[in-house]
């Protein structure tokens, strides 16, 4: 299904056969394409060159066109500090430095970046005709807080009408930057309004309600979607939040999922979140971003949910992290994979794997979900049974299926991530793919081959030669010498012409030959003494 | 406990600044923090103990009910400018040394990030319980830092971001404050910041609040 159409379902809290994903790329698109985020931001063609590239490489059903918090602000004429790796940050506040709203005006669609925005949702939407575009504009709070600073909020309490006018003016904004988005071809507009997560409930419901109520109406008038996003500590706020009748609310991981699902559902909309950005998406691995990911599907359900991050992608995160997501997102049989190793991880026992692979036999370990129900895992199983006979008895071959409990404690002490993997005496050989019967006899052949060495090795014997005469001693170790180059053998010859020395080995009088053979017995463990007396017997 | 202390305590944990101010309305026309201090100083009461039994004790309970989400920002500002209003009138004792504080707290937003709300509100929280509080503003960088503390000797260092982006900067600037000065101890706070976060960069305390700090602090005096 087309990612617009499957978002659409799922706002309508229809059940879906997947979770729509909507990676909220904002200057991570300039990272993608390496440029940095000032060139970014003010730059149509870039903007839909890193979008381009994420939709190729993370796949979603929905993406915003930009993030960036500052665009309208920049306009009323509120300073920004431009940064390399972060969007800009408002460094100065119009109303708190002596201007009133007599001064400032709603931006017209030509003013600032608003065309950059505009043209490059135009050229996505073209491009991209099934895919939801995401319109983002600053929530009235956030914006009002911008023009005044961080006296809103002590004016909240001190000067409620004064605050009420500016974010009547911030709604007036609003309203108009989601109909330029609309008119550029966004499908979802989302009202981006972090800062509220700072204030309680009741002054929620006095100053944000009203004003953003408003603009959720008039863009559902438009028949088009709308979200509600906020980050931070925002849970007193999420009922007051759905009241405001936006199609969905997104939220970031300082919430718990099961929290805002619960209320959202209740509240008859959708809910979207909340992958962790820092610690997983940005710091962490993939196995850390596909267990996140798994979370947060599990826990969203397949009805009115949206996986996406808590909030802007930091510019720098792994692409790696993003892309196992999108993998994850995609294939219920890797969710699987993940969910049993995540259910089994935490009790595991390692077991000590320093003597495996020892035995005489070569011991191929195939690791699967299961043969029976995954069909990488047959096929690479298959591929082991073929082959393994051609070795006559010398290969053996054992299949373990992690939906035990000793597989997932195997596949752990083999250190093995992926599934399916193939191991060769404990080595991890083949990951995911399945190999080509030629490479996999090829591998198995190089470890016999490695054995057989390793054997003839451990096989290494010593000649002593023991005399006092120097001279008889160089005319035996010339025949010695002879007789092991005839045979081939590896022994090693030394000569001991010292008498306490030869008197160790019982030899009174030379010349002698004593043979040693250094053949490794045992180690670490005590052996039982008929164990003790077959070697003896070997010598 | 003195009457007049109680009531200055009341006067921060609910935000009264004066008497004229609005908020909140169940006080409204009452004495705030500000009227209150000067009779109490009028009256003989130490500035030490005004500041101890009086601003301390309502500023703990704004922290306490900052961490329960039973108030928010908007609220603890209020308490932290009734705090600062009555400070006003202590400040003499402060520099005359009767009144002692606790020890020295340095704080800055961290390089590249210019976000100060959440740095703020952690100072005047500090600050509000008897602390000397120096703050190095936003966008400090690792040197920032490193000279404050040579100049504070003994002082804990704070440091704050909002970004997921600067945050990364917490691990650098806690690096050269620990080569430093060995043993100097580093708290981190901020929205994205986590307690993991701060074992992965070797800092030394972490709070989700402002008053988890405090509480840090006044255990390791």
């Amino acid at each position: 299904m087309k990612g617009l159409e499957l978002l659409k379902k799922a706002f309508a809290l229809q059940p879906v056969e997947r979770v729509p994903w909507v990676p909220f790329v904002g200057v991570h698109g300039g990272f993608l394409i390496g440029v940095d985020a000032e060139t970014y931001l003010k730059s149509t063609d870039k903007i839909v060159a890193g979008v381009s590239k994420a939709i190729e490489e993370y796949n979603p059903d929905g993406i915003p066109v930009i993030f960036d918090l500052q665009l309208e602000a920049e306009i009323l004429g509120c300073r920004l500090q431009w940064a390399l790796h972060n969007p800009p940050a408002v460094v100065s506040h119009p109303l708190a430095e002596g201007k009133t709203l007599a001064d400032l005006h709603i931006p017209n669609s030509s003013e600032g970046r608003i065309p950059v925005i505009t043209e490059a949702t135009r050229q996505l939407r073209k491009k991209y005709p099934d895919l939801a575009l995401y319109g983002l504009i600053t929530g009235p709070f956030t914006l009002a807080l911008h023009l005044m600073g961080t006296d809103i909020f002590m004016k909240l309490f001190e000067a409620p009408d004064e605050v009420n006018e500016v974010m009547d003016f911030c709604t007036r904004i609003g309203l108009k930057m989601s109909e330029y988005l609309i008119e550029a071809g966004c499908d979802i507009i989302a009202v981006v309004d972090p800062m509220t997560s700072q204030i309680d409930p009741v002054t929620f419901e006095t100053f944000v309600t009203p004003f953003v109520s408003e603009i959720f109406d008039d863009i559902r008038k438009k028949q088009k979607l709308s979200s509600f996003f906020v980050c931070g500590h925002a849970q007193q706020n999420i009922e007051a939040m759905c009241d405001c009748r936006p199609d969905n609310v997104s939220i970031d991981e300082n919430i718990p999922l099961d929290f805002v699902k619960q209320i959202a559902l209740k509240k008859g909309i959708s809910f979207g979140g909340n992958l962790r950005l820092t610690v997983v998406l940005l710091m962490g691995n993939e196995d850390d971003a596909r267990e996140d990911a798994l979370a947060c599907l599990d826990l969203g359900g397949k009805t009115g949910f949206i996986l996406a991050p808590g909030c802007d992608l930091p510019m720098e995160t792994p692409p790696a992290n993003i892309k196992a997501v999108t993998e994850l997102v995609h294939d219920s049989y890797k969710q699987d994979v993940v969910r049993e190793l995540e259910k089994k991880e935490s009790t595991l026992d390692v077991f000590n794997m320093k003597d495996y692979g020892q035995a005489d036999k070569v011991i191929v370990d195939v690791i699967t979900l299961d043969s029976e129900s995954c069909a990488p895992c047959q096929y690479m199983v298959e591929a082991v049974k073929r082959v393994a006979p051609q070795f006559e008895g010398v290969v053996e071959w054992r299949e373990h299926a992690i939906k035990k409990m000793d597989a997932v404690t195997f596949m752990s002490s083999l250190m093995v991530k992926n599934i399916p993997t193939i191991c060769i005496d404990g080595k991890i050989a083949f990951v995911s793919q399945i190999p080509p019967k030629g490479e996999l006899i090829a591998a198995i052949q190089k470890r016999i081959n490695e054995k057989l060495k390793l054997r003839i090795k451990s096989k290494r014997s010593e000649i002593l030669i023991l005399g006092e005469d120097a001279a008889v001693c160089r005319e035996i170790n010339a025949k010695i010498q002879r007789a092991i180059t005839e045979l081939g053998k590896d022994v090693e010859v030394k000569v001991i012409t010292d008498k306490p020395q030869m008197a160790a080995f019982g030899v009174v009088k030379g010349p002698a030959v004593v043979t040693v053979n250094y053949k490794l017995k045992s180690e670490g463990a005590e052996p039982s003494l008929d164990v003790v007396k077959e070697w003896i017997k070997e010598l | 406990m003195n009457d007049l202390l109680r009531k200055i305590a009341d006067c921060i944990e609910f935000g009264k600044i004066n008497k004229a101010a609005p908020y909140p309305p169940q006080m409204k026309g009452q004495d705030g923090a500000d009227e209150l201090t000067r009779q109490a100083l009028d009256e003989g009461v130490k500035a030490q103990e005004i500041l101890t039994s009086g601003l301390m004790v309502g500023m703990e309970k704004v922290g306490i009910k900052f961490r329960e989400n039973k108030v928010f920002v908007p609220q603890v500002l209020m308490s932290a400018k009734a705090m600062s209003t009555a400070m006003i009138h202590l400040k003499p004792y402060f520099l005359s040394g009767e009144v002692k504080q606790k020890g020295t707290f340095i704080i800055g937003t961290v390089e590249g990030d210019l976000h100060d709300i959440g740095k703020n509100l952690v100072s005047m929280m500090v600050e509000g319980n008897g602390w000397k509080v120096v703050d190095l503003g936003t966008d400090v960088k690792a040197e920032q830092f490193v000279a404050a503390i040579k100049e504070h000797e003994n002082a804990f260092v704070g440091l704050s971001a909002l970004l997921t982006t600067t945050m990364v900067n917490m691990e650098k600037i806690t690096k050269a404050v620990k080569e430093a000065v060995p043993g100097a101890k580093v708290a981190v706070g901020g929205a994205p910041v986590t307690d993991d976060f701060r074992k992965k960069i070797g800092a030394d305390a972490y709070s989700s609040d402002p008053q988890g700090l405090v509480e840090y602090l006044n255990a390791n005096v």
